[in-house]
């Protein structure tokens, strides 16, 4: 289970919105306790994806670094990353997939005509073969 | 020593540990002695070839070391080496 807290799916949805229509994507910070995983904090990325970026993200690299400053300063950990799908549905597609890391909740955000619609989040497995949904409060 | 924050997923492989310090003036040499010490951690890092996965990026401070010396790339005593994976996708 995954609970996001008001101020970070606020920034979410946020750059999720003002992305539209390409692709946003981001890095979740929180703490994980017997299973129970509560993201306290969003950090808006840059999209380093080189080419059209309506259906494809790429988390730049520094900005990952800055944020994973940013959790140890807080005494936090990166719990996992989110981005979206402009006009599309919220499903963790093969692409996802492969480009995952096992453990970290991928939250996939549903943006249709610049509005929030809907979200998911997945886990993939240790060999990035399948994910599972995980159940996402917000 | 430099210090090498390790992520999330991979610190089941050190002990729990967020970061480890560890000898080596290269990146090579610093990831050599942090899979000595931590033997688990390799096959997360490394391909069968030996060669760093295309999903694992390193950076020493806020540099990627592909667009430096790669595994040359010096490592100095204050130094902080990062394990940033990559995260991408698209539908």
């Amino acid at each position: 289970m995954i609970r996001i807290e008001p101020e970070a799916w606020k920034e979410m949805v946020r750059h999720a919105e003002a992305t539209f229509p390409k692709e946003c994507c981001g890095v979740m910070i929180g703490a994980e306790e017997n299973g129970a995983r509560r993201i306290t904090l969003a950090v808006a990325c840059r999209n380093a994806y080189e080419g059209d970026q309506k259906d494809r993200f790429h988390i730049d690299g520094r900005d990952q670094v800055a944020a994973e400053r940013r959790a140890r300063e807080l005494g936090l950990d990166v719990i996992g990353y989110f981005h979206s799908h402009p006009n599309e549905d919220a499903y963790f597609s093969s692409t996802d997939l492969k480009h995952s890391w096992p453990w970290y909740s991928n939250v996939v955000m549903s943006v249709r005509g610049g509005v929030f619609s809907h979200a998911k989040s997945f886990i993939a497995n240790d060999d990035q073969t399948a994910a599972e949904p995980e159940d996402l409060h917000y | 020593m430099a210090k090498v924050l390790i992520p999330t997923p991979l610190r089941q492989y050190v002990d729990k540990k967020d970061s480890v310090d560890v000898t080596g003036s290269t990146v090579g040499e610093v990831l050599t002695s942090l899979t000595t010490q931590y033997p688990d951690l390799r096959k997360n890092l490394y391909t069968d070839e030996g060669k760093l996965r295309s999903f694992v990026n390193i950076y020493v401070n806020d540099e990627d070391i592909r667009y430096m010396s790669k595994d040359a790339t010096s490592v100095a005593e204050a130094d902080t080496v990062t394990i940033v994976p990559s995260i991408a996708g698209g539908f």
